[in-house]
């Protein structure tokens, strides 16, 4: 080899060989398969909650498969790792589009990779399917949101600690868009109740007119620091009568709630409804800690019926015989997020039976006609809004990790927009 | 003058000024695209992210391979430059046929009924490429000026620069900061996307991704060129001199404070106009773009590339990047640790990264040229 | 220490109502969780009466699933307290033995939350005799903020028995809280408003205000006189309460900053190594803690007294494990990195990549849950502030890791090597001075502090694989704030920095603090380049 070779040559003849060679696709077409693509981030730092959503997709489509696939056709999914690195999402996504082709993708977690990859999904005419509870204010012709919208999770909670007798409410999450407009819209349902101004805690932001821009305490991700915070909700919570509607994403929740367990606040005196924290999460969490707060979700792994605990077994005997890499076999549960990708997946196939093809727009309206799927958390239906109308639970935790259902609200229909609706 | 040093970089430049802004992009549009030759626009995206990334580590070379400052802030001042141009592209969106307002919806959430200020002059393209330069420009100078006046110097300065970089990414974070009496709003954690429009095409179309392309190779090859001419002239040489002896330099009578602050600002401005065609190619920018990690993946780009080399920073990030792109998706669980080892073996066994690998590996190939060559002899000596 | 003392009071406590408990307390909560009661208000009621300190243990106990409702044999339903992997009989507090095959007679018994909210009324009440002066005062605080009109008597009754000086205060205040709603003349009202702002009440400073703002147009004047008054009091304690407050936070805070970035002051500031993995290697420390807990839970069970020593345990462990790992790493490939101080940069930050996503294979990619051992549950209380127990310890502890590390580098041969070595490797090494072994020591010893600060990092936050992640800018800012190679100058930058930061934190927000914060470290050292305490040398190093 010539070692004087220009640099510049080296990168043309470089650059013309990988042309060449990213032309030729990871795997073969063949009649008998379909491809989908698993949009997940399996490393960095939403890797704590996203790579269950993986191990759950994975399971499904093996389900699915074993009992005859989509159309005849095998499921043969694409895992890519988003690795919490949001271009990277919007890279992956093209990447699955453009080339795998895939029929449909089922992924992201936070609303920034939803947000990133949104336009992809959009310019190459694909079908997303959205599993995580989040803010609402959109709607993309091509993401279906399986996900709790404002009205599914954080309203109903609201419903039920005023029915307790709870009259201040102070508000605490991470700072982004997620807890702020949920917050928001909490703030005006909180008021059309008749809650007064005072009585919410957490502070408020008013703009240059006096109108509020923000309501609540904010933290960054992954703050570690809560003692200021619990000194003041302690303060907070002396006159009674008083609850924390907790929008603290991931791993925060650990030093948020050890640090209300050491100031010595209890469940009793000060209930805590956590939006982002279910089974899953527990598992990290020292749950002594949290027994008796609160939890709101479309499906709870407590909840007593047939389909439930189906679906529970099917997942434990999968976990033991699967050969999955990365797949934690032990000590796993089930939570909403798990369950509304696994209705996801189901939809999708309900829909493509329906429409009797792929193609994605024939699929979308499919999608959008109504489907039903009786799933583990029981049935949902599709929306033409691209939302889901299904049941809602609230539970308390449990010392084992568990929800007890405390009360179950039917047929919630999912509405994206709700922020100006409570004035 | 002579920019190149020899006529084989000459060469090698214009053919791959000629393949990259001539050939790729034509086998985009002309090429039938079940043909192997074609080149799918989802790849000319890919590459065009890939070159500003090299931009990127082209101008933390300047920094680091030629006068010895290692800052791990580049990212910072990538991003900076990314929203500036994010800034005019989320005005161009128009009216939303969702949101039913013209402001970018995130301030439709946050509760503004107009447009701040601040925002307004990023509706006009000049000012907004000025702003792309000048703002990263100003913080570098700003911060620059700081730390060189008082000599901060070696690990102090890697550890300033990061920490500001950690600073500025938590301020970004936030949906709305208050920074010297001025509330500001970049869409905090969700930063902008969904762009729609860029100088009046559609972001969408295939021959947008061709333009971005020929754009940031364009920016690519002329900083190249840049970076040549400078190295042959004084101010480079004292540049240089600067990384090798810093205090022989200042005891000679030139000023390595204005030498470092110059070179400074002038990486950040390059850094931000690689950002800027970066927003637009990947169709997003939020502040993750500015943590400590991603600074660390340029020093990690130029170190594997071979620092201090004009060539190098272009074939680390490029073959750095492809290989994420690669593995991400082949091996997504265990990436992270490959990518990991090879960093280690890099450091351990090739000091001056890839570039200078033939180099290192010429005695070893001479020897066994050499071993084959006598036995070549040896076998025509002993055979019957 | 006053806090093991309340913890020896504790024990004793609970054998203590055991034994001479009144029984019918206990008959009566059978009947409450075996829902065998006609009128759970009267009930209620009666069970007030009795005052039995036990209604708090069961309260507890049933909140957190202790207790069990069981068929005996002879089909008569009782309720057992499950006491450390035992069950007792609830009414006689006799140990009984669940037979093989008999478990499916074994149901949890959970209380109703409003049932629940109802029972801790109760046991306020009941605290406020108890014999603990904390508690006494809690909850009359407790009762007075909740501004029910039935607990005044009550509360009017034990202030005029209190013997303390302390409680007697609380219980005053509790009752001019309870007044400034339940007062049934006008001046009475006043009266409190007035009394409040005497005794600078914290607790009363919302409802003050209410008044004051209420009365402010067209309300009675000299209520609105008296409130501003009162609030003006109350805000000029309360500033001093929060500074206070601030300052102790602050010190808990630094001491965090210290333990993470003490590791760090050893590879990077004393051997010169720009060491990106040193937050995994706090994470080692978690992980080990998480390991050894799992190891006590399968060999001893989680209900053992025994358990309850993993984490004291899992100190020692996590430090041998990290420096050891440590240890191979600096013979695999960090020694050669010693003249190349930028690159090991690199080889750090990969190793950093490697470990991260071995924790995520090995662990799982979700964080574990480590518990805190029952002892630092709680808090202790200082004049104006209190603290919780998790906090006091990594106080002082960071003091203790100070120590040992300072006591190993000025009171040891080795430490003397270390010193020398770092100051000038050559010079060292010519001296006889085995240079590799100190080398691979130090950096084992500074790995293995990382891991230690893992190990108590799990008490108050959580243990996965980006854990480390966190803090690793804090933790180069808080050495080179510092200077390098000074570990006390690491020492008091850790605690400058905690304590700004918590006096930052009501002003802007514990997100703008930080920001503030970090600035402030940067202008800081502008004017400092060397940090607080430069390592003086004539040489000029290029």
């Amino acid at each position: 080899m010539n070692n004087t070779m220009s640099p510049f040559k080296r990168l043309a003849a470089s650059l013309a060989l990988l042309a060449l060679a990213a032309n030729v696709s990871y795997a073969e077409e063949t009649d008998g398969t379909v491809k989908v693509g698993v949009l997940h981030s399996l490393s960095g730092t939403m890797a704590i909650s996203e790579t269950s959503l993986r191990d759950i997709l994975l399971f499904t489509f093996d389900e699915i498969n074993a009992n005859g696939g989509v159309l005849g056709k095998r499921i043969e999914p694409v895992v890519v790792d988003g690795a919490s690195d949001w271009p990277l999402f919007a890279e992956k996504a093209e990447q699955l589009l453009a080339k795998d082709k895939v029929a449909a993708t089922f992924g992201c977690w936070t609303s920034v990779s939803r947000k990133s990859v949104l336009p992809v999904y959009e310019k190459y005419n694909g079908l997303l399917f959205y599993p995580v509870q989040y803010e609402g204010e959109e709607l993309s012709p091509n993401i279906f949101y399986t996900a709790e919208a404002v009205g599914q999770q954080a309203i109903p909670a609201v419903d039920f600690l005023l029915e307790e007798g709870i009259k201040k409410f102070y508000l605490i999450g991470t700072d982004y868009v997620y807890p702020q407009t949920t917050n928001l819209v909490l703030l005006e349902y909180l008021l059309s109740k008749g809650i007064p101004i005072e009585n919410i805690g957490g502070g408020l932001r008013k703009d240059a007119k006096g109108e509020v821009i923000s309501a609540g305490k904010y933290t960054p991700f992954s703050h570690s620091d809560y003692q200021q915070i619990v000194s003041e909700i302690k303060d907070f919570a002396a006159s009674g009568d008083a609850a924390v509607l907790n929008t603290v994403n991931g791993d925060s929740n650990v030093s948020f709630f050890k640090e209300i367990a050491a100031s010595g606040l209890t469940a009793d005196d000060c209930p805590i409804v956590s939006y982002s924290l279910s089974e899953d999460e527990f598992r990290a969490l020292p749950t002594k800690d949290l027994v008796g707060h609160l939890g709101c979700w479309t499906y709870f792994m407590s909840l007593d019926t047939p389909a439930n605990k189906k679906f529970i077994k099917n997942w434990e005997k999968w976990l033991i015989k699967t050969k999955a890499s990365g797949v934690q076999k032990s000590d796993r549960v089930t939570c909403s997020p798990m369950v509304l990708s696994y209705n996801g997946v189901y939809l999708w196939k309900k829909a493509v039976e329906k429409a009797g093809t792929f193609e994605v727009e024939a699929v979308i309206k499919a999608l959008e006609s109504g489907i039903s799927f009786d799933g583990p958390g029981g049935t949902v239906t599709t929306q033409k809004n691209h939302h889901l109308t299904k049941n809602v639970f609230i539970g308390e935790i449990l010392e084992d990790g568990q929800f007890d259902i405390l009360e179950s609200f039917d047929d919630v229909y999912g509405e994206p927009f709700l922020k100006g609706t409570f004035k | 003058m002579n920019i190149f040093d020899t006529k084989k970089e000459l060469s090698g430049f214009v053919l791959a000024g000629f393949i990259l802004m001539g050939l790729l992009p034509l086998s985009n549009t002309i090429v039938p695209e079940d043909s192997i030759f074609h080149v799918a626009g989802y790849q000319l995206s890919l590459w065009g992210k890939y070159i500003t990334y090299a931009v990127l580590a082209m101008s933390l070379n300047l920094l680091w391979g030629y006068t010895g400052l290692l800052c791990l802030c580049q990212s910072l001042f990538f991003a900076l430059g990314g929203y500036a141009f994010g800034m005019y592209l989320m005005l161009q969106v128009g009216v939303d046929p969702v949101y039913n307002t013209a402001l970018p919806d995130f301030m439709d959430f946050l509760g503004y009924s107009e447009l701040p200020g601040y925002w307004k002059p990023f509706k006009n393209p000049v000012f907004t490429m000025l702003a792309v330069m000048a703002v990263p420009g100003l913080v570098a100078f700003v911060f620059g000026f700081l730390a060189f006046q008082s000599r901060i110097k070696g690990v102090y300065f890697s550890i300033l620069t990061q920490a500001l970089t950690y600073a500025v990414c938590l301020l970004f974070f936030q949906n709305k900061f208050t920074l010297l009496w001025v509330d500001f709003t970049f869409g905090g954690n969700n930063g902008f996307t969904d762009f729609k429009k860029i100088l009046g095409a559609n972001i969408n179309d295939a021959s947008t991704t061709r333009w971005l392309f020929i754009g940031s190779t364009a920016f690519m090859l002329i900083v190249y060129a840049l970076i040549s001419i400078m190295l042959k002239t004084k101010f480079g040489k004292v540049q240089q001199a600067i990384r090798d002896s810093e205090n022989r330099v200042r005891f000679s009578g030139y000023s390595t404070t204005t030498y470092k602050l110059f070179i400074f600002v002038l990486s950040g401005v390059i850094a931000g106009i690689a950002g800027a065609f970066y927003v637009p190619q990947v169709g997003i920018i939020n502040p993750g773009e500015m943590t400590a990690a991603k600074s660390l993946d340029v020093v990690v780009w130029v170190a594997l590339g071979g620092r201090g080399t004009k060539f190098g920073p272009i074939l680390g990030a490029i073959v750095v990047s492809m290989l994420k792109s690669y593995a991400t998706r082949a091996f997504p669980d265990s990436w992270l640790i490959i990518l990991g080892a090879i960093f280690i073996l890099v450091v351990l066994f090739m000091p001056n990264g890839l570039v200078g690998l033939p180099k290192q590996l010429a005695p070893w190939i001479n020897r066994i040229r050499g071993k084959e060559r006598r036995a070549n002899t040896r076998k025509t000596v002993t055979a019957p | 220490m006053k806090k093991t003392l309340l913890i020896c009071l504790h024990f004793l406590l609970v054998p203590l109502v055991y034994s001479d408990g009144d029984s019918s307390s206990r008959k009566m909560l059978e009947e409450l969780a075996l829902g065998r009661v006609d009128s759970v208000d009267d009930h209620l009621n009666d069970l007030v009466e009795t005052g039995d300190p036990f209604i708090k243990v069961f309260v507890d106990a049933w909140r957190v699933g202790e207790i069990y409702e069981y068929e005996l044999e002879n089909a008569a339903k009782v309720i057992l307290h499950r006491v450390s992997e035992q069950f007792e009989l609830l009414t006689s507090g006799e140990a009984l033995d669940v037979p093989e095959g008999r478990e499916k007679y074994l149901k949890k018994s959970r209380a109703s939350r409003s049932l629940r909210k109802d029972l801790s009324r109760i046991t306020d009440t009941i605290d406020l005799a108890s014999p603990d002066l904390d508690t006494r005062i809690n909850a009359a605080l407790k009762l007075g903020q909740g501004q029910n009109k039935d607990y005044l008597p009550s509360l009017r009754a034990r202030f005029e028995r209190e013997t303390n000086e302390k409680a007697k205060r609380a219980f005053e205040e509790a009752i001019m809280i309870s007044l400034l709603k339940n007062a049934e003349k006008p001046e009475e009202r006043l009266g409190a408003v007035v009394r409040l702002g005497e005794l600078a009440s914290l607790k009363g400073r919302d409802l003050v205000i209410k008044i004051r703002n209420k009365n402010e147009i067209d309300g009675d004047p000299k209520l609105f006189a008296a409130a501003r008054n009162s609030v003006l009091k109350i805000q000029k304690r309360q500033s001093i309460v929060e500074n206070v407050g601030s300052f102790f936070r602050g010190l808990s805070t630094g001491s965090v900053l210290l333990i993470v970035a003490f590791g760090l002051a050893i590879t990077f500031g004393l051997m010169g190594i720009i060491n990106m993995a040193h937050g995994e290697f706090i994470a080692i420390g978690g992980y080990t803690c998480y390991v050894v807990q799992n190891v006590f839970e399968s060999t001893f069970g989680i209900q053992s007294s025994v358990f309850q020593w993993f984490f004291w345990v899992s100190l020692p462990i996590s430090f041998l494990v990290a420096a050891v790992i440590g240890l191979v790493f600096e013979k695999g490939f960090i020694r050669f990195l010693y003249r190349r101080p930028l690159e090991s940069l690199l080889a750090t930050w990969g190793l950093s990549m490697v470990m991260r996503q071995t924790f995520r294979l090995v662990f799982g990619a979700a964080n574990v849950s480590v518990e805190t051992p029952s002892v630092l549950n709680g808090t202790s209380t200082f004049g104006l502030v209190s603290m919780s127990d998790t906090r006091l310890f990594i106080v002082v502890f960071a003091g203790f890791v100070i120590l040992i590390t300072w006591l190993l580098l000025s009171k040891t041969n080795l430490g003397l090597y270390i010193r020398a070595v770092m100051q000038n490797r050559n010079m060292a090494s010519s001296l006889g001075i085995p240079v590799a072994r100190v080398n691979s020591l130090t950096f084992a010893f500074g790995c293995g502090l990382a891991s230690l600060a893992g190990a108590t990092l799990s008490l108050v936050s959580n243990v996965g694989p980006s854990m480390g992640q966190t803090y690793i800018v804090d933790s180069f800012m808080v050495v080179v704030a510092g200077g390098l190679g000074n570990l006390i100058g690491a020492g008091i930058s850790a605690l400058g920095i905690g304590v700004t930061d918590q006096f930052l934190q009501p002003l802007l927000g514990p997100v703008m603090g930080k920001i503030v914060v970090l600035f402030a470290i940067i202008l800081f050292l502008q004017w400092k380049p060397g940090g607080l305490f430069p390592t003086k040398s004539r040489s000029l190093d290029d």
